[in-house]
């Protein structure tokens, strides 16, 4: 690719600048913290804020809640969830909030003494055992791992397509201006994935 | 001042086909009105491909509720998604019905620039393969037209256009006027000449040709691999109507471009025995006009072009325009794709790719060329590609943590390699295109109705498309190979063919040899209707062919007064 012919033709902030206006301005309403009618209670955000940072903690690269995953998680169960999926998905949290793991009802300690509290208030390394446990359960489909799969998938795609993750720490190339086909992986800051245009297709 | 309604041609739909029929008439100098049933388009506003994700409400994951409420239908496109499904019509506008054992996907857009905003971009010429198929098998009627007819049209529209390809030197698909090549990634590479010493040669694996510039070419620019190609291209570097044909047609100064335009009938003059011209339904105000031309070419898409012909009656064509063989509307096709499989490719863990390569591998067809497979006539083609799972696989996997946050950021997945085939459909007369009685569209235009089912053959080759990429995955030295089958419906693969045939006599279908109606000597139909069969590769290129050289027979006709 002439990235100069392409520079000349249209100037590198303009061929930038084409974004909607109506998307850049839906997007900006939840930045600036104005929530989704009829969205997640502030104590579902905690709770939602506490997972997501178990996941995705801050490093030398931020945090889940960092770069606003509750927010985008609260505008896909909001507002692009259908009332079923919703209601489902609130149920699974409130779910996942009190969940014990099946071995502590074999342990000595009863369960309630495991757990004192809900996920939110756990130390991160009580609430990572608990995350633990749930991606070991045998099976993805029953309450609560379901929820913790949906919220887990929703909190990596927030994370990696937040605006600061894939500026800062993906260096994501909007015009990449070449295809090559047998590059080197890099020490760090591999590629992203093609996940968001989806597969070439005729 | 009145506003002008004679032109010496009229051109419906700015599309694929329409781009290039406007394009070439008034480059010999008619005045040509192109009329566009959608609005106008303008790239520097409604193109999109980089708007990214963190801009987007719904970082790319659709709005799925607007989508639901205006797209029900459209939306089951991969391209109708949060940012793209602008360039597809409105369900509720634009209804048109098939009985209830007969599902269709019938996925439209209505713009200045059609389908060819949205399109796949992939182009492969037909052989003599695809053009003697009929006649060999007696499904469908013969061609009348071979290679040699179109081989030369070919060539006129892709040094034009501009396509990326390596030339391979099959006959079968034979090679084009190519641009160089994309690059195939590292595991295409090594899987080449595993899978062509494990068959014999014969199954040939090359990189995808598509009608996207590797090189700055007649006035637009090179690809910058941003990636989503169906979101348009503000340098213009994949070939639409838009961006191309529209503009060569408007610098000759005869191009009239009306958007907002329905086409509701051609208008036939009994008397002169020839199409008057159109009427047309003004989109936004209702108000119904009349346009009148020497030459009508019809490029509304396939079904759009059959809809529009039966609902053109008169006393000397109660059942259709140009139907006095009773054959418009049947033998409609559309490729049956979708099953194959996949495969991880162990090792090249060191690579990786840069860019967004819009563009895939492709497995040329090799069934029923030399010997004749046992299950089913006709054969397919396989697309597909290989990558790298990207951040996107932490959502299934296990982990949590700074580790597992790194990994995402450093690392990829295994390479996966993956292709599925595009089949060729039996023609069958009862696959076809009516009228509804009872449903009409917004502007009181009666609805298609459309019957199109699969058979017994496209089931069978399916099976086969499984079976056989395994086979080559395996060639490949994949492991973890799984095959998929499709439950794509008639029409998913927006590769809608027939309903207008060409034919050698006029008794055994509606177009003749130049895509001029047998009945209606200055009415042509160079869109997918005009198909008598449906071959195994991406049509549209075909279409722009044939549409440049029917045009040049109209001329000719008309510089000699036949027409």
């Amino acid at each position: 690719m002439q990235r100069r012919d392409l520079l000349r033709a249209f100037g590198a902030a303009t061929a930038l600048a084409f974004i909607p206006h109506d998307a850049m301005a839906a997007w900006a309403r939840v930045a600036s913290g104005i929530r989704p009618a009829a969205g997640l209670t502030d104590a579902q955000l905690m709770l939602v804020g506490a997972i997501a940072d178990t996941m995705l903690p801050r490093t030398d690269s931020p945090s889940a809640t960092d770069v606003g995953v509750p927010a985008f998680i609260d505008v896909i169960v909001s507002e692009n969830y259908s009332e079923p999926e919703r209601t489902a998905f609130l149920a699974g949290l409130e779910a996942l909030d009190s969940w014990t793991p099946p071995s502590a009802s074999t342990d000595s300690t009863p369960a309630r003494a495991m757990r004192p509290s809900p996920l939110a208030s756990l130390s991160g390394d009580e609430r990572a055992r608990i995350l633990d446990a749930i991606e070991r359960a045998p099976s993805r489909r029953p309450e609560p791992m379901r929820t913790y799969w949906r919220l887990k998938s929703l909190v990596v795609h927030g994370y990696f397509t937040s605006e600061r993750v894939s500026k800062d720490v993906l260096h994501v190339e909007v015009m990449p201006g070449r295809f090559e086909g047998s590059a080197p992986m890099r020490a760090r800051n591999a590629s992203p994935s093609r996940d968001m245009h989806g597969a070439p297709h005729a | 001042m009145r506003e002008t309604t004679h032109f010496d041609a009229i051109v419906v739909g700015s599309g694929i086909s329409g781009g290039w029929a406007a394009k070439e008439l008034t480059e010999h100098g008619l005045k040509t009105l192109v009329l566009e049933a959608g609005g106008p388009v303008d790239p520097n506003h409604d193109f999109v491909e980089h708007v990214q994700p963190w801009q987007m409400h719904f970082r790319g994951l659709g709005d799925r509720k607007l989508l639901e409420a205006d797209h029900p239908i459209q939306r089951e496109c991969y391209a109708c998604d949060e940012m793209g499904h602008k360039f597809f019509v409105k369900d509720g506008e634009n209804p048109y019905t098939n009985p209830e054992d007969a599902p269709f996907r019938w996925f439209r857009g209505r713009q200045v620039g059609g389908r060819s905003i949205t399109w796949g971009r992939q182009v492969y010429r037909w052989s003599d393969l695809d053009f003697t198929a009929n006649a060999k098998d007696g499904h469908g009627n013969d061609w009348p037209i071979r290679y040699a007819d179109v081989a030369p049209w070919y060539s006129h529209v892709e040094r034009f256009i501009g396509i990326t390809g390596a030339r391979e030197g099959l006959s079968q698909l034979p090679d084009g006027e190519f641009l160089p090549p994309m690059q195939m990634t590292c595991v295409e590479q090594d899987a080449r000449p595993k899978i062509l010493k494990a068959f014999n040669g014969e199954r040939v694996m090359t990189i995808g040709r598509a009608a996207i510039l590797t090189k700055n070419h007649n006035g637009r620019l090179a690809c910058h691999y941003c990636g989503p190609c169906e979101r348009g291209c503000i340098t213009q570097s994949y070939f639409n109507s838009l961006g191309s044909t529209l503009p060569a047609a408007r610098k000759t100064g005869n191009l009239a471009l009306r958007p907002n335009s329905v086409v509701a009938e051609v208008l036939y003059d009994p008397k002169k025995g020839r199409a008057n011209g159109v009427r047309i339904v003004d989109a936004q105000t209702m108000e119904s006009r009349e346009y009148t031309a020497r030459v009508v070419f019809l490029c509304a898409s396939t079904i759009e072009s059959i809809r529009l012909l039966l609902n053109s009656k008169s006393t000397r064509f109660p059942d259709g325009l140009a139907n006095s063989s009773g054959l418009l509307g049947h033998y409609v096709m559309d490729h049956h794709y979708g099953s194959g499989a996949s495969g991880t490719v162990p090792g090249f863990t060191d690579k990786r790719t840069i860019g967004h390569r819009p563009n895939g591998i492709y497995i040329v067809r090799f069934r029923n060329v030399k010997t004749q497979h046992p299950d089913f006539l006709r054969g397919y083609g396989m697309q597909g590609g290989s990558s790298r799972a990207g951040w996107g696989r932490g959502g299934g996997t296990p982990g949590y943590g700074a580790a597992f946050k790194q990994s995402l950021i450093d690392e990829l997945g295994p390479w996966s390699l993956s292709a599925s085939g595009w089949g060729e459909t039996l023609p069958n007369a009862d696959n076809r295109v009516t009228l509804d009685a009872n449903v009409k569209d917004k502007w009181g235009i009666p609805a298609a109705h459309i019957e199109v089912r699969w058979r017994e053959n496209e089931r069978a080759m399916d099976k086969d498309m499984m079976a056989a990429m395994a086979e080559m995955l395996d060639a490949a030295g994949c492991t973890d190979i799984r095959t998929h089958g499709s439950n794509n419906p008639p029409g998913h693969c927006i590769h809608e063919m027939g309903g207008a045939r060409m034919s050698t006599t006029a008794s055994d279908g509606v177009l003749n040899r130049w895509n001029q109606a047998w009945d209606v000597k200055n009415l042509f139909v160079t869109d997918g209707a005009c198909m008598a069969s449906n071959g195994c590769q991406n049509p549209s290129i075909t279409y722009m062919a044939l549409t440049a050289r029917a045009v040049s027979h109209a001329v000719t006709l008309m510089k000699q007064n036949e027409l």
